[in-house]
Protein backbone atom coordinates (compact mmCIF):
# COMPACT_ATOMS: atom_id res chain seq x y z
CA UNK A 1 0.00 0.00 0.00
CA UNK A 2 1.29 3.28 -1.05
CA UNK A 3 2.50 5.62 2.20
CA UNK A 4 -0.29 7.39 4.52
CA UNK A 5 -0.14 10.90 2.75
CA UNK A 6 0.33 9.79 -1.09
CA UNK A 7 -2.97 10.33 -2.66
CA UNK A 8 -3.69 8.65 -6.28
CA UNK A 9 -5.36 11.61 -8.71
CA UNK A 10 -7.11 10.38 -11.88
CA UNK A 11 -8.19 12.91 -14.91
CA UNK A 12 -10.89 11.44 -17.08
CA UNK A 13 -10.74 13.30 -20.50
CA UNK A 14 -13.14 12.49 -23.41
CA UNK A 15 -9.70 11.29 -25.48
CA UNK A 16 -7.02 10.29 -22.87
CA UNK A 17 -7.27 9.76 -18.92
CA UNK A 18 -3.77 10.78 -16.98
CA UNK A 19 -3.00 9.37 -13.78
CA UNK A 20 -0.40 10.67 -11.36
CA UNK A 21 1.35 9.98 -8.34
CA UNK A 22 3.90 11.47 -5.79
CA UNK A 23 6.66 10.17 -8.42
CA UNK A 24 5.23 10.06 -11.95
CA UNK A 25 2.74 10.64 -14.02
CA UNK A 26 0.96 8.54 -16.73
CA UNK A 27 -1.39 9.55 -19.87
CA UNK A 28 -3.31 7.02 -21.66
CA UNK A 29 -5.45 6.95 -24.97
CA UNK A 30 -8.86 5.71 -24.13
CA UNK A 31 -9.95 2.16 -25.44
CA UNK A 32 -13.56 3.16 -26.69
CA UNK A 33 -14.11 -0.35 -26.84
CA UNK A 34 -13.71 -0.65 -23.25
CA UNK A 35 -15.80 0.71 -20.34
CA UNK A 36 -13.17 3.37 -18.46
CA UNK A 37 -12.96 1.68 -15.23
CA UNK A 38 -11.95 -1.97 -17.41
CA UNK A 39 -9.50 0.18 -19.39
CA UNK A 40 -8.41 2.25 -16.70
CA UNK A 41 -7.31 -1.22 -14.31
CA UNK A 42 -5.88 -2.59 -17.65
CA UNK A 43 -3.24 -0.02 -18.21
CA UNK A 44 -2.73 1.14 -14.37
CA UNK A 45 -4.05 -2.00 -12.76
CA UNK A 46 -0.92 -2.36 -10.93
CA UNK A 47 -0.91 2.16 -9.48
CA UNK A 48 -4.50 1.74 -8.94
CA UNK A 49 -4.29 -1.08 -6.38
CA UNK A 50 -1.90 -0.09 -4.54
CA UNK A 51 -3.84 2.91 -2.91
CA UNK A 52 -6.87 2.77 -0.55
CA UNK A 53 -10.77 4.07 -2.06
CA UNK A 54 -10.12 6.85 0.23
CA UNK A 55 -6.55 8.07 -1.59
CA UNK A 56 -7.89 7.89 -5.04
CA UNK A 57 -9.34 11.04 -6.13
CA UNK A 58 -10.62 10.99 -9.65
CA UNK A 59 -11.80 13.94 -11.74
CA UNK A 60 -13.53 13.93 -15.29
CA UNK A 61 -14.61 16.31 -18.15
CA UNK A 62 -15.61 13.18 -20.46
CA UNK A 63 -19.28 14.48 -20.33
CA UNK A 64 -18.87 18.08 -21.59
CA UNK A 65 -20.86 19.99 -18.98
CA UNK A 66 -24.02 20.83 -18.70
CA UNK A 67 -26.47 23.53 -20.64
CA UNK A 68 -28.93 26.67 -19.07
CA UNK A 69 -31.05 28.82 -20.04
CA UNK A 70 -31.38 31.67 -17.18
CA UNK A 71 -35.08 33.76 -17.28
CA UNK A 72 -34.10 36.92 -14.72
CA UNK A 73 -35.98 40.38 -14.73
CA UNK A 74 -32.70 42.63 -15.42
CA UNK A 75 -29.18 42.52 -17.28
CA UNK A 76 -27.63 44.13 -14.36
CA UNK A 77 -28.63 41.84 -11.24
CA UNK A 78 -30.64 38.93 -11.85
CA UNK A 79 -29.25 37.84 -15.03
CA UNK A 80 -25.91 38.38 -14.48
CA UNK A 81 -25.63 37.00 -10.88
CA UNK A 82 -27.04 33.45 -12.44
CA UNK A 83 -24.66 33.97 -15.12
CA UNK A 84 -22.05 34.32 -13.08
CA UNK A 85 -22.86 31.09 -10.56
CA UNK A 86 -23.56 28.95 -13.51
CA UNK A 87 -20.24 29.93 -15.16
CA UNK A 88 -18.36 29.16 -11.78
CA UNK A 89 -20.29 25.83 -11.10
CA UNK A 90 -18.99 24.80 -14.79
CA UNK A 91 -22.29 24.88 -16.52
CA UNK A 92 -22.71 26.57 -20.14
CA UNK A 93 -25.01 29.26 -20.91
CA UNK A 94 -27.21 28.52 -24.34
CA UNK A 95 -29.63 31.70 -23.65
CA UNK A 96 -30.64 34.73 -20.93
CA UNK A 97 -34.27 35.99 -21.08
CA UNK A 98 -35.42 39.19 -20.05
CA UNK A 99 -38.74 38.50 -18.80
CA UNK A 100 -40.60 41.39 -19.74
CA UNK A 101 -39.85 40.84 -23.34
CA UNK A 102 -40.12 36.14 -22.88
CA UNK A 103 -42.83 36.57 -25.58
CA UNK A 104 -39.79 37.50 -27.98
CA UNK A 105 -37.54 34.73 -27.38
CA UNK A 106 -37.39 31.64 -29.82
CA UNK A 107 -37.59 28.61 -28.30
CA UNK A 108 -33.99 26.93 -27.98
CA UNK A 109 -34.49 23.47 -30.22
CA UNK A 110 -31.85 21.66 -28.35
CA UNK A 111 -32.67 19.60 -24.77
CA UNK A 112 -31.98 22.15 -21.87
CA UNK A 113 -30.12 20.85 -18.87
CA UNK A 114 -31.18 23.19 -16.21
CA UNK A 115 -33.75 26.22 -16.62
CA UNK A 116 -32.57 28.89 -13.71
CA UNK A 117 -35.57 31.55 -13.09
CA UNK A 118 -34.59 33.93 -10.82
CA UNK A 119 -35.89 37.79 -10.27
CA UNK A 120 -36.33 40.27 -7.40
CA UNK A 121 -35.63 40.44 -3.96
CA UNK A 122 -37.66 39.05 -1.80
CA UNK A 123 -39.29 41.97 -0.30
CA UNK A 124 -40.61 42.34 -4.38
CA UNK A 125 -43.31 39.66 -5.53
CA UNK A 126 -45.63 39.52 -8.20
CA UNK A 127 -42.86 40.03 -10.84
CA UNK A 128 -43.69 36.75 -13.05
CA UNK A 129 -47.01 36.00 -14.53
CA UNK A 130 -48.82 33.09 -17.09
CA UNK A 131 -46.03 34.34 -19.59
CA UNK A 132 -43.28 32.50 -17.81
CA UNK A 133 -45.18 28.96 -17.56
CA UNK A 134 -46.36 29.32 -21.09
CA UNK A 135 -42.55 29.73 -22.24
CA UNK A 136 -41.61 26.93 -19.83
CA UNK A 137 -44.26 24.68 -21.44
CA UNK A 138 -42.62 24.71 -24.31
CA UNK A 139 -39.04 23.95 -23.66
CA UNK A 140 -37.58 20.63 -23.66
CA UNK A 141 -35.76 20.35 -20.26
CA UNK A 142 -34.40 18.17 -17.53
CA UNK A 143 -34.79 20.40 -14.07
CA UNK A 144 -35.82 23.56 -13.33
CA UNK A 145 -34.58 25.91 -10.57
CA UNK A 146 -36.27 29.07 -9.03
CA UNK A 147 -34.38 31.34 -7.02
CA UNK A 148 -35.72 34.30 -7.48
CA UNK A 149 -37.80 36.72 -4.79
CA UNK A 150 -39.80 34.18 -2.21
CA UNK A 151 -42.99 35.83 -2.66
CA UNK A 152 -43.24 34.67 -5.80
CA UNK A 153 -42.43 30.96 -5.42
CA UNK A 154 -45.26 29.32 -4.76
CA UNK A 155 -47.53 30.51 -7.31
CA UNK A 156 -44.85 29.53 -9.96
CA UNK A 157 -44.30 26.28 -8.46
CA UNK A 158 -47.94 25.70 -8.78
CA UNK A 159 -47.61 26.01 -12.52
CA UNK A 160 -44.36 24.85 -13.79
CA UNK A 161 -43.90 21.07 -13.00
CA UNK A 162 -41.27 19.83 -11.13
CA UNK A 163 -39.85 22.94 -10.05
CA UNK A 164 -37.04 23.49 -7.62
CA UNK A 165 -37.22 25.90 -5.25
CA UNK A 166 -34.14 27.37 -3.19
CA UNK A 167 -33.29 30.77 -1.64
CA UNK A 168 -32.90 33.87 -3.31
CA UNK A 169 -29.44 34.54 -5.04
CA UNK A 170 -30.24 38.48 -4.70
CA UNK A 171 -29.98 39.50 -1.03
CA UNK A 172 -32.09 43.06 0.14
CA UNK A 173 -29.37 44.37 -0.84
CA UNK A 174 -28.97 43.79 -3.95
CA UNK A 175 -25.85 41.63 -3.36
CA UNK A 176 -24.99 38.26 -4.97
CA UNK A 177 -25.26 34.93 -2.91
CA UNK A 178 -23.76 32.23 -4.22
CA UNK A 179 -23.65 29.47 -2.26
CA UNK A 180 -27.53 27.38 -3.05
CA UNK A 181 -27.30 27.76 -6.65
CA UNK A 182 -23.81 26.92 -6.74
CA UNK A 183 -24.02 23.68 -4.70
CA UNK A 184 -27.03 22.81 -6.85
CA UNK A 185 -25.77 23.22 -10.23
CA UNK A 186 -22.39 21.57 -8.87
CA UNK A 187 -24.46 18.53 -7.98
CA UNK A 188 -26.24 18.66 -11.13
CA UNK A 189 -23.25 18.56 -12.75
CA UNK A 190 -21.91 15.50 -11.18
CA UNK A 191 -25.13 13.65 -11.40
CA UNK A 192 -24.32 14.40 -15.00
CA UNK A 193 -20.55 12.86 -14.59
CA UNK A 194 -22.04 9.94 -12.92
CA UNK A 195 -24.60 8.89 -14.96
CA UNK A 196 -22.44 9.33 -18.46
CA UNK A 197 -19.65 7.53 -19.50
CA UNK A 198 -19.40 4.91 -17.15
CA UNK A 199 -18.17 7.48 -14.57
CA UNK A 200 -20.23 5.73 -12.23
CA UNK A 201 -18.22 2.58 -12.66
CA UNK A 202 -15.28 4.39 -10.85
CA UNK A 203 -16.96 4.44 -7.77
CA UNK A 204 -15.74 1.47 -7.30
CA UNK A 205 -12.09 1.90 -6.68
CA UNK A 206 -12.65 5.73 -4.60
CA UNK A 207 -14.25 6.69 -1.88
CA UNK A 208 -13.82 10.49 -2.84
CA UNK A 209 -16.60 12.47 -4.73
CA UNK A 210 -15.74 12.44 -8.51
CA UNK A 211 -15.72 16.01 -9.62
CA UNK A 212 -15.78 18.29 -13.07
CA UNK A 213 -11.89 19.02 -14.00
CA UNK A 214 -12.46 22.42 -14.69
CA UNK A 215 -13.53 22.95 -11.35
CA UNK A 216 -10.42 21.20 -9.72
CA UNK A 217 -7.87 22.41 -12.26
CA UNK A 218 -9.22 26.13 -11.21
CA UNK A 219 -8.35 25.41 -7.50
CA UNK A 220 -4.68 25.39 -9.06
CA UNK A 221 -4.71 28.79 -10.33
CA UNK A 222 -4.19 30.86 -7.09
CA UNK A 223 -1.00 28.32 -6.70
CA UNK A 224 0.00 28.54 -10.17
CA UNK A 225 3.34 31.01 -9.35
CA UNK A 226 4.57 27.93 -6.73
CA UNK A 227 5.01 26.01 -10.22
CA UNK A 228 4.82 28.67 -13.28
CA UNK A 229 6.28 32.35 -14.08
CA UNK A 230 3.19 33.48 -14.90
CA UNK A 231 2.52 37.37 -14.49
CA UNK A 232 -1.15 38.68 -13.53
CA UNK A 233 -3.48 39.28 -14.97
CA UNK A 234 -3.77 35.97 -17.09
CA UNK A 235 -5.61 33.29 -19.07
CA UNK A 236 -5.11 29.78 -18.67
CA UNK A 237 -6.59 27.34 -21.77
CA UNK A 238 -7.31 23.96 -21.73
CA UNK A 239 -8.25 22.86 -24.90
CA UNK A 240 -8.45 19.33 -25.00
CA UNK A 241 -10.59 16.16 -27.16
CA UNK A 242 -13.85 17.41 -26.82
CA UNK A 243 -14.17 21.06 -24.58
CA UNK A 244 -11.86 23.85 -24.23
CA UNK A 245 -11.56 25.56 -20.62
CA UNK A 246 -10.72 29.05 -19.92
CA UNK A 247 -9.75 30.51 -16.71
CA UNK A 248 -9.22 33.99 -16.28
CA UNK A 249 -8.49 36.37 -13.68
CA UNK A 250 -11.33 38.17 -12.07
CA UNK A 251 -9.90 42.00 -13.21
CA UNK A 252 -10.12 41.03 -16.98
CA UNK A 253 -13.80 41.20 -16.65
CA UNK A 254 -15.48 44.40 -15.27
CA UNK A 255 -18.82 43.15 -14.16
CA UNK A 256 -18.93 44.91 -11.04
CA UNK A 257 -19.83 41.39 -8.89
CA UNK A 258 -17.99 40.95 -6.06
CA UNK A 259 -17.05 37.24 -5.19
CA UNK A 260 -14.38 35.38 -2.82
CA UNK A 261 -12.84 33.73 -5.16
CA UNK A 262 -10.27 35.84 -7.67
CA UNK A 263 -10.59 33.51 -11.23
CA UNK A 264 -13.27 32.44 -12.80
CA UNK A 265 -13.97 29.86 -15.79
CA UNK A 266 -15.90 29.11 -18.67
CA UNK A 267 -16.21 25.87 -20.41
CA UNK A 268 -16.73 25.62 -24.28
CA UNK A 269 -18.51 22.56 -24.53
CA UNK A 270 -18.15 21.77 -28.55
CA UNK A 271 -15.21 22.96 -28.59
CA UNK A 272 -12.24 20.24 -28.99
CA UNK A 273 -9.98 18.82 -31.58
CA UNK A 274 -10.71 14.95 -31.43
CA UNK A 275 -15.10 14.45 -30.07
CA UNK A 276 -15.83 17.50 -30.99
CA UNK A 277 -13.93 17.81 -34.20
CA UNK A 278 -17.07 18.68 -36.65
CA UNK A 279 -18.14 21.17 -34.43
CA UNK A 280 -14.90 22.89 -34.18
CA UNK A 281 -14.08 22.62 -38.06
CA UNK A 282 -18.50 24.42 -37.77
CA UNK A 283 -17.33 27.00 -35.84
CA UNK A 284 -13.85 27.88 -38.08
CA UNK A 285 -16.28 27.82 -41.38
CA UNK A 286 -18.08 30.33 -39.50
CA UNK A 287 -15.41 32.59 -38.68
CA UNK A 288 -14.26 35.07 -41.85
CA UNK A 289 -10.53 35.15 -40.19
CA UNK A 290 -10.61 31.67 -39.98
CA UNK A 291 -9.75 31.11 -43.72
CA UNK A 292 -7.30 33.80 -43.28
CA UNK A 293 -5.68 32.23 -40.72
CA UNK A 294 -5.48 28.84 -42.49
CA UNK A 295 -3.46 30.91 -45.55
CA UNK A 296 -1.14 32.05 -42.67
CA UNK A 297 -0.42 28.74 -41.83
CA UNK A 298 0.07 27.60 -45.32
CA UNK A 299 -2.49 25.11 -45.46
CA UNK A 300 -5.63 25.11 -47.47
CA UNK A 301 -9.52 24.46 -46.23
CA UNK A 302 -9.29 20.81 -47.40
CA UNK A 303 -7.09 20.50 -43.64
CA UNK A 304 -10.67 20.06 -42.28
CA UNK A 305 -10.72 16.41 -44.04
CA UNK A 306 -7.64 15.03 -43.88
CA UNK A 307 -6.76 12.97 -40.21
CA UNK A 308 -3.01 13.58 -40.04
CA UNK A 309 -0.60 14.56 -37.46
CA UNK A 310 -0.55 18.02 -39.14
CA UNK A 311 -4.01 18.29 -39.54
CA UNK A 312 -4.83 17.82 -35.95
CA UNK A 313 -1.89 20.40 -35.11
CA UNK A 314 -3.76 23.02 -37.65
CA UNK A 315 -6.90 21.90 -35.93
CA UNK A 316 -5.26 23.00 -32.43
CA UNK A 317 -4.56 26.26 -33.82
CA UNK A 318 -7.64 26.53 -34.91
CA UNK A 319 -8.80 26.15 -31.61
CA UNK A 320 -6.62 28.91 -30.12
CA UNK A 321 -7.79 31.20 -32.47
CA UNK A 322 -11.42 30.54 -31.79
CA UNK A 323 -12.03 30.44 -28.21
CA UNK A 324 -9.65 33.79 -27.83
CA UNK A 325 -12.65 35.44 -30.76
CA UNK A 326 -15.02 33.90 -28.37
CA UNK A 327 -13.27 35.80 -25.14
CA UNK A 328 -12.86 38.87 -27.08
CA UNK A 329 -15.27 41.92 -28.21
CA UNK A 330 -15.38 40.01 -31.58
CA UNK A 331 -17.63 37.30 -30.89
CA UNK A 332 -19.17 38.05 -27.56
CA UNK A 333 -20.46 34.82 -25.48
CA UNK A 334 -20.81 35.10 -22.32
CA UNK A 335 -17.99 37.28 -21.26
CA UNK A 336 -16.03 39.49 -22.49
CA UNK A 337 -12.29 39.87 -21.60
CA UNK A 338 -10.10 42.76 -21.49
CA UNK A 339 -7.52 40.52 -23.72
CA UNK A 340 -4.94 43.60 -23.78
CA UNK A 341 -4.73 43.92 -20.47
CA UNK A 342 -3.49 40.40 -19.62
CA UNK A 343 0.23 39.47 -19.28
CA UNK A 344 0.48 35.77 -19.60
CA UNK A 345 -1.32 32.91 -21.18
CA UNK A 346 -1.20 29.49 -20.00
CA UNK A 347 -1.46 26.69 -22.32
CA UNK A 348 -2.72 23.07 -20.80
CA UNK A 349 -4.10 19.74 -21.71
CA UNK A 350 -3.91 17.76 -24.84
CA UNK A 351 -2.75 20.81 -26.95
CA UNK A 352 0.56 20.92 -25.04
CA UNK A 353 1.38 17.36 -26.30
CA UNK A 354 1.25 18.62 -29.96
CA UNK A 355 1.90 22.08 -30.37
CA UNK A 356 4.92 23.92 -30.04
CA UNK A 357 5.60 27.04 -27.94
CA UNK A 358 6.29 28.86 -31.60
CA UNK A 359 3.32 27.29 -32.87
CA UNK A 360 1.30 28.86 -30.39
CA UNK A 361 2.77 32.04 -30.38
CA UNK A 362 2.42 32.74 -33.99
CA UNK A 363 -1.90 32.06 -33.59
CA UNK A 364 -1.94 34.33 -30.43
CA UNK A 365 -0.32 37.13 -32.46
CA UNK A 366 -2.25 36.58 -35.81
CA UNK A 367 -5.20 37.41 -33.32
CA UNK A 368 -3.80 40.13 -31.64
CA UNK A 369 -3.12 41.77 -34.75
CA UNK A 370 -6.17 40.49 -36.81
CA UNK A 371 -9.02 41.13 -34.14
CA UNK A 372 -7.45 43.54 -32.09
CA UNK A 373 -5.67 45.80 -34.21
CA UNK A 374 -2.33 44.91 -31.62
CA UNK A 375 1.58 44.06 -31.56
CA UNK A 376 0.44 43.44 -27.68
CA UNK A 377 2.36 39.99 -26.96
CA UNK A 378 1.72 38.09 -23.98
CA UNK A 379 3.91 35.75 -22.63
CA UNK A 380 2.91 32.42 -23.63
CA UNK A 381 3.44 29.25 -20.98
CA UNK A 382 3.33 25.87 -21.51
CA UNK A 383 2.33 23.43 -18.97
CA UNK A 384 3.47 20.37 -20.94
CA UNK A 385 3.86 17.70 -18.15
CA UNK A 386 -0.10 18.50 -16.71
CA UNK A 387 1.17 20.59 -13.52
CA UNK A 388 -1.49 22.61 -13.17
CA UNK A 389 -4.16 19.83 -13.16
CA UNK A 390 -2.06 17.66 -10.14
CA UNK A 391 -1.40 21.32 -8.15
CA UNK A 392 -5.42 21.68 -8.52
CA UNK A 393 -6.29 18.10 -7.96
CA UNK A 394 -3.82 17.63 -4.89
CA UNK A 395 -5.31 20.82 -3.10
CA UNK A 396 -8.80 19.90 -3.75
CA UNK A 397 -7.35 16.46 -2.40
CA UNK A 398 -6.00 17.49 0.62
CA UNK A 399 -8.95 20.02 1.14
CA UNK A 400 -11.37 16.87 1.23
CA UNK B 1 -41.27 53.58 0.32
CA UNK B 2 -38.61 52.01 -1.49
CA UNK B 3 -35.93 54.41 -2.92
CA UNK B 4 -32.67 53.10 -5.61
CA UNK B 5 -29.73 55.73 -5.34
CA UNK B 6 -26.15 56.03 -6.20
CA UNK B 7 -23.82 58.34 -8.02
CA UNK B 8 -24.15 58.51 -11.75
CA UNK B 9 -21.34 57.61 -14.59
CA UNK B 10 -17.97 58.07 -14.01
CA UNK B 11 -18.27 60.08 -10.84
CA UNK B 12 -17.18 59.05 -7.36
CA UNK B 13 -18.22 61.49 -4.88
CA UNK B 14 -18.88 58.84 -2.44
CA UNK B 15 -19.50 61.40 0.56
CA UNK B 16 -22.09 62.89 -0.86
CA UNK B 17 -23.74 59.35 -1.25
CA UNK B 18 -23.05 58.25 1.83
CA UNK B 19 -24.82 61.22 3.57
CA UNK B 20 -27.97 61.02 0.87
CA UNK B 21 -28.30 57.28 2.59
CA UNK B 22 -27.76 58.24 5.51
CA UNK B 23 -30.58 60.84 5.11
CA UNK B 24 -32.95 58.68 3.24
CA UNK B 25 -32.42 55.99 6.09
CA UNK B 26 -33.51 58.95 9.16
CA UNK B 27 -36.69 59.73 7.20
CA UNK B 28 -37.54 56.68 6.92
CA UNK B 29 -37.22 55.39 3.53
CA UNK B 30 -36.41 51.86 2.51
CA UNK B 31 -32.73 52.59 0.30
CA UNK B 32 -30.72 50.72 -2.03
CA UNK B 33 -27.49 52.60 -2.39
CA UNK B 34 -25.70 51.50 -5.95
CA UNK B 35 -22.99 53.71 -4.56
CA UNK B 36 -20.85 55.83 -7.01
CA UNK B 37 -19.45 55.21 -10.63
CA UNK B 38 -23.42 53.30 -11.40
CA UNK B 39 -24.73 53.34 -15.01
CA UNK B 40 -28.09 54.72 -15.96
CA UNK B 41 -29.55 50.98 -16.76
CA UNK B 42 -28.12 49.83 -13.57
CA UNK B 43 -30.44 52.39 -11.81
CA UNK B 44 -33.73 51.03 -13.66
CA UNK B 45 -32.44 47.51 -13.28
CA UNK B 46 -32.29 47.78 -9.57
CA UNK B 47 -35.68 49.99 -9.43
CA UNK B 48 -37.36 46.70 -11.64
CA UNK B 49 -35.30 43.93 -8.83
CA UNK B 50 -36.42 46.17 -5.77
CA UNK B 51 -39.66 47.45 -6.63
CA UNK B 52 -38.45 50.68 -5.52
CA UNK B 53 -40.99 53.83 -6.13
CA UNK B 54 -38.60 56.53 -6.76
CA UNK B 55 -34.80 57.01 -8.12
CA UNK B 56 -32.62 59.63 -6.80
CA UNK B 57 -29.91 60.18 -8.85
CA UNK B 58 -27.05 62.27 -7.42
CA UNK B 59 -24.26 64.13 -9.61
CA UNK B 60 -21.37 66.58 -8.90
CA UNK B 61 -19.06 68.60 -11.46
CA UNK B 62 -22.06 67.93 -14.40
CA UNK B 63 -21.16 64.32 -14.83
CA UNK B 64 -25.41 63.48 -14.97
CA UNK B 65 -25.57 66.40 -18.40
CA UNK B 66 -24.87 63.55 -21.12
CA UNK B 67 -25.63 60.30 -18.77
CA UNK B 68 -29.33 62.12 -18.41
CA UNK B 69 -30.26 62.47 -22.10
CA UNK B 70 -30.44 59.19 -22.75
CA UNK B 71 -33.18 58.41 -19.45
CA UNK B 72 -36.42 59.12 -21.63
CA UNK B 73 -35.33 56.76 -24.05
CA UNK B 74 -34.05 54.20 -21.97
CA UNK B 75 -36.91 54.25 -19.09
CA UNK B 76 -38.76 53.27 -22.19
CA UNK B 77 -38.05 50.36 -22.68
CA UNK B 78 -39.00 49.27 -19.10
CA UNK B 79 -42.57 47.69 -19.40
CA UNK B 80 -43.27 47.91 -14.91
CA UNK B 81 -41.25 51.94 -14.61
CA UNK B 82 -44.31 54.02 -15.15
CA UNK B 83 -44.70 55.11 -11.55
CA UNK B 84 -40.92 55.48 -10.95
CA UNK B 85 -40.64 59.20 -9.13
CA UNK B 86 -37.40 60.14 -11.18
CA UNK B 87 -35.52 62.90 -8.75
CA UNK B 88 -32.12 64.06 -9.60
CA UNK B 89 -29.62 66.28 -7.34
CA UNK B 90 -26.32 67.69 -7.10
CA UNK B 91 -23.88 70.01 -9.24
CA UNK B 92 -25.78 69.57 -12.33
CA UNK B 93 -23.68 71.25 -14.75
CA UNK B 94 -20.07 72.17 -15.89
CA UNK B 95 -18.70 75.19 -14.10
CA UNK B 96 -21.31 77.61 -13.33
CA UNK B 97 -25.13 77.25 -14.28
CA UNK B 98 -28.35 78.94 -12.69
CA UNK B 99 -31.65 76.76 -11.90
CA UNK B 100 -33.42 78.38 -14.02
CA UNK B 101 -31.79 76.78 -17.46
CA UNK B 102 -30.98 73.74 -15.48
CA UNK B 103 -34.25 72.99 -13.67
CA UNK B 104 -36.13 72.91 -17.25
CA UNK B 105 -33.25 71.14 -19.12
CA UNK B 106 -33.60 68.36 -16.42
CA UNK B 107 -37.24 67.71 -16.23
CA UNK B 108 -37.15 67.75 -20.65
CA UNK B 109 -34.86 64.72 -20.12
CA UNK B 110 -37.73 63.37 -18.27
CA UNK B 111 -36.47 63.62 -14.40
CA UNK B 112 -39.52 64.68 -12.02
CA UNK B 113 -38.08 66.47 -9.47
CA UNK B 114 -34.42 68.80 -10.43
CA UNK B 115 -31.99 70.00 -7.31
CA UNK B 116 -29.18 72.00 -8.71
CA UNK B 117 -27.37 73.08 -5.78
CA UNK B 118 -30.12 72.73 -3.33
CA UNK B 119 -29.11 71.88 -0.04
CA UNK B 120 -29.82 67.91 0.53
CA UNK B 121 -32.64 68.32 3.22
CA UNK B 122 -34.37 70.72 1.25
CA UNK B 123 -34.15 68.34 -1.74
CA UNK B 124 -35.74 65.51 0.60
CA UNK B 125 -38.24 68.15 1.58
CA UNK B 126 -39.12 68.75 -1.99
CA UNK B 127 -39.26 65.04 -2.56
CA UNK B 128 -42.14 64.52 0.37
CA UNK B 129 -43.84 67.50 -1.64
CA UNK B 130 -44.26 65.50 -4.15
CA UNK B 131 -45.51 62.64 -2.89
CA UNK B 132 -47.82 63.89 -0.86
CA UNK B 133 -48.95 65.33 -4.20
CA UNK B 134 -48.89 63.20 -6.33
CA UNK B 135 -49.08 59.82 -4.52
CA UNK B 136 -51.83 60.38 -2.09
CA UNK B 137 -55.26 58.49 -3.08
Amino acid sequence: MSTSNEKLLIDIGSTYFKVSTNASIEQHFRDFNKQILDDLIHKCGDTVHRFEASDIHICSSANGGLSTLIIGLTHSYSLKYASNIAFNSGINIIQSIVFQNIEDYSIPSDVIDVVIIVGGIDSNGGLFDQRLSDYIAKLDYSNVVYVGNSQDAAAIASQVERLVVLPNIIDDRLHIVEQHLKEYLTNLYQQDIEGKEDIKHLYQITGNQIYPTPYVVNKSLPLIHSSFSVTEPFILLDIGGATTDVHYSKDLVSDNIVTEQGHDRIVFKKLGVYKSRQSLIFTAENNEFAYELLMHLKVTENIYTEYSEKATRILMQLAIFLVLCKMSHYRPTYVTLNLLAINSIVFTGGITKVLEAEDIEDVVAFFYRKILNSDHKPVTVLDTNYDIWTLGAREHATCQ
Amino acid sequence: MKVVTGVIGNDIHVVANRLMDLSLNARGYEVFNLGVNTFLEEFFDAAVETGAEILLISSLNGEAEGWSREVKILKSKYKTLDRLIMMIGGNLTVGSGNARDIVPRYKNYGFDLVCHQVDLNTGLDMLEDYIKEHRQP
